[in-house]
């Protein structure tokens, strides 16, 4: 808004028939006639926004096992040998977990299992997945499987099943072949990249090509190389990526200076990549950005959003939860990894001792819950940004000491508050060809470039 | 296929012959010594199909209710309103005789084969639990038949009501309800009532009982301006509705009235129903144009035009008649015969504009 148009409001100089004061009315911001249908309308809205809410926790992550033939530089997961005994997960405990995962009053239930390398123990990754769907029989739930995985012991009856089971691959992509290489070395050879290469085609195979999704890891190496990561990514026919940051958690933290870096470096890279991203689908060739995505879906849209480490309040063990092979409980991923460097704050309980309402309705639970609100958290309660933000109690404790954290340092709200500027810019332009990739991302419609190409 | 019918019921359509039994006789020439009502020297007897229903007036009117072959067949279920739009090209009563013994008899005798009804006025909800028979009569004698009924949703501020429509659990049933500015502001200005909001939670009622709403914009000098705002105000609080039709204004009844304060030359504001349009496409909402000659329209927006005016009050003009689109184009109003668009031209065929028309979505 202009700022003169903006001085007038505030000082109720503003005429109610003007266009600046019928805009904000329509967005429900002002009005000059009776506030309660418009509160009624914010109502709906909010009401909509904060779904996710009802669905009460749908993503539940299982890990089978510690042990791992990978050797990833930044590893967060305290991961053992291939052959290491004494962190894998028994039938018995993965039965109580699949029990507990099903007590969860959601409609939808994504498992998603993760190591380690998951597939070291794919008799118990089985055995999960066919006992959730026996009870899944009873309880009618709509259920997803995902299994995250190096790819590297892949082969056609481990595809055949995966296939049978509907279940979906998620794997590791860091980029081209040197720097996959180098961030995501396996213990048994350097050259990770082509056995990842020729492994996914074989998945492509038996799931097609939307079967198989892939992240990238940033580590410091992949700084400054983002556009070939992102040629990579379309040169294997994968038609997005998630450009994510490193965690500063388990290993990481003890090698930070071989592989971390500053959130500074990381935003110039992100930036300059979104925008390599953006003239890509300009030109023609749907390629989505899924962290940008999920923010334009927050400002775009009226829907809710189901990412888990950035929710008000916050996703911890309410949207998403993690079992490890041991039974033990958490929060989430990161709270995870801070208990295998010794700190059990988030440790919600056993699934051998506790019961789903006491690992679930506890009064640690409601206290984190309570403390991560973005409506009052301090700074988050006046930043503009609030509703498309969230918070994350147990990345403040990791890195500021406290799950209240403290925003002036904080560079997750730094990393957030910088990419949504830079996607609000982007709006504000109006260009009708941006807009139109935007939308493409989010309803994932591809053919909505091809739209914007023809008019073009 | 022969269906036993009773003569009774009907009336005939004869040349010169009169035959015993039917209700009345309809004639393009004399018949003498009829024994019932017989209207003769008829012109365009010939457009009359087996299966239409026609109304015959004391004074020899006879008007077409129903065509059994036409895809636009209406039902008026009452002529009195609760609002006050200033184009409204139907004037509205005060007070009149009830319309639904009528229109149950109607119902009664259209061909199951009908693909669709319109269920209009006046205001269709004034009928209070009247409105609920008739759609149950839809239901029971015409399941085959898709309903579109035209409301402004201030009844179904009751959620009550709102809740007895929907539990007539009817298989196609389609809510389309008018909407005008994304401020009561605007809106109310253009309806004549204080019923912005009374409209929304209407709604918001109907989108809770999961019944299909479709939102009408009829765009005219009053509301042209700040439509891209409209078309954003329908997203962010409306993104259940199943569908959203911008309609060109039909300049007859009160439009004609207020024609001063309402008349814009359709061409004049391609601009931000381009924008409204093009916002509602891309976040994949269903968007219609209607009663919008091809011509006036930019190319772009040429594929969501369609062919919506009933074809009783459907026109075309001496420019038309070398068109190489007049097919696929909705044509005027009757009314517009005198008052319509200075860029009416006749496509050549010529490739572009032909070609993106075959593309329709």
């Amino acid at each position: 808004m202009p700022e003169s148009d903006f001085d007038r409001l505030i000082n109720y100089q503003i005429s109610p028939k003007e266009n600046a004061f019928l805009d904000l009315k329509a967005k429900q911001i002002v009005t000059d006639t009776d506030p309660a249908p418009v509160i009624d309308m914010l109502s709906v809205k909010y009401r909509t926004k904060k779904s996710f809410l009802d669905h009460f926790t749908s993503l539940h992550m299982v890990v089978p096992t510690l042990r791992c033939n990978s050797n990833c530089r930044y590893c967060q997961v305290s991961r053992k040998d291939p052959e290491a005994s004494g962190c894998d997960m028994n039938k018995k405990t993965a039965k109580k977990i699949v029990d507990l995962i099903f007590c969860s009053p959601s409609a939808f239930i994504k498992i998603e299992i993760q190591g380690g390398e998951a597939l070291l123990n794919f008799e118990m990754v089985k055995y999960i997945f066919e006992y959730a769907e026996w009870l899944n029989i009873f309880k009618k739930k709509h259920l997803e499987f995902v299994v995250c995985t190096n790819l590297t012991l892949i082969n056609r009856n481990i595809l055949k099943y995966f296939k049978e089971h509907h279940i979906y691959v998620s794997t590791s992509l860091d980029g081209y072949k040197d720097l996959h290489n180098k961030n995501r070395p396996l213990q048994n050879t350097d050259n990770s990249y082509d056995v990842f290469q020729s492994n996914l085609a074989l998945c492509r195979e038996h799931l097609g090509n939307d079967g198989v999704s892939a992240l990238m890891t940033t580590s410091k190496s992949s700084l400054g190389h983002f556009r070939e990561i992102i040629d990579e990514y379309i040169k294997h026919g994968f038609s997005s990526i998630f450009l994510r940051s490193l965690n500063p958690f388990g290993f990481a933290k003890q090698y930070r200076d071989d592989v971390g870096y500053g959130v500074d470096e990381f935003l110039e890279n992100y930036i300059e990549a979104l925008d390599y991203i953006l003239e890509i689908n300009l030109n023609g060739r749907y390629f989505v950005e899924l962290s940008a995505t999920l923010f334009l879906r927050r400002i775009l849209t009226p829907f809710s959003t189901g990412f888990v480490d950035l929710q008000s309040p916050a996703g911890t063990a309410i949207n998403g939860v993690i079992y490890n092979y041991d039974g033990n409980v958490y929060v989430s991923d990161e709270a995870r990894m801070l208990a295998s460097m010794g700190d059990n704050k988030f440790l919600m309980g056993n699934v051998h001792k506790k019961s789903y309402r006491e690992l679930f309705d506890s009064d640690f639970l409601h206290t984190l819950i309570g403390t991560s609100c973005v409506e009052f958290l301090p700074d988050c309660c006046d930043c503009a940004f609030q509703s498309y933000c969230g918070a994350d109690p147990v990345r403040n404790y990791s890195e500021q000491g406290d799950i209240v954290g403290d925003r002036t340092t904080s560079e997750f709200c730094k990393k957030n508050k910088t990419i949504i500027s830079h996607l609000l810019k982007l709006i504000r332009k109006n260009d009708e060809h941006i807009n139109k990739v935007f939308w493409a991302w989010i309803n994932r419609q591809p053919e909505l470039l091809k739209v914007a190409q023809k008019q073009l | 296929m022969g269906t036993i019918f009773s003569r009774g019921d009907h009336f005939l359509v004869t040349e010169s012959k009169s035959k015993n039994g039917y209700a009345a006789l309809l004639s393009k020439g004399e018949i003498a010594n009829a024994s019932v009502p017989t209207v003769c020297n008829i012109q365009c007897l010939g457009e009359l199909n087996e299966g239409d229903i026609v109304q015959i007036e004391p004074n020899g009117m006879v008007n077409v209710l129903y065509e059994a072959q036409s895809p636009h067949n209406v039902l008026m279920l009452t002529e009195r309103c609760n609002s006050s739009c200033i184009m409204c090209p139907q004037p509205k009563v005060a007070a009149e005789q009830d319309k639904t013994p009528l229109n149950l008899k109607l119902i009664s005798w259209m061909d199951k084969k009908t693909r669709s009804l319109g269920l209009t006025g006046g205001e269709p909800t004034l009928l209070g639990d009247k409105l609920v028979d008739i759609l149950l009569a839809c239901k029971k004698t015409l399941p085959k038949t898709a309903l579109n009924l035209l409301t402004n949703a201030i009844r179904f501020e009751d959620l009550a009501y709102a809740q007895k429509i929907a539990a007539i659990g009817h298989p196609d049933l389609m809510i389309d309800v008018p909407l005008y500015g994304a401020t009561d502001t605007e809106h109310n200005e253009i309806v004549g009532s204080n019923s912005f909001y009374k409209t929304i939670r209407g709604l918001y009622n109907l989108a809770f009982f999961r019944q299909k709403i479709g939102i009408r914009v009829v765009i005219h000098k009053a509301n042209y301006k700040r439509l891209p705002q409209l078309a954003e105000f329908i997203y962010r609080n409306f993104p259940f509705v199943f569908h959203i039709a911008f309609m060109q204004m039909e300049p007859t009844g009160l439009a004609r009235k207020n024609i001063e304060q309402l008349w814009i030359d359709p061409y004049d504001y391609n601009a931000e129903l381009k924008e409204a349009v093009d916002s509602l496409f891309d976040r994949n909402m269903n968007v219609s144009i209607y009663n919008t000659q091809l011509c006036v329209l930019p190319v772009s927006l040429r594929k969501f035009a369609k062919q919506s005016i009933s074809s009783w009050k459907n026109i075309y003009i001496d420019e038309c008649s070398d068109c190489a689109v007049r097919q696929q184009c909705a044509g005027f109003f009757e009314s517009s015969r005198d008052l319509h668009s200075t860029h009416i031209k006749a496509t050549g065929a010529d490739h572009r504009a032909v070609a993106c028309l075959s593309q329709k979505t």
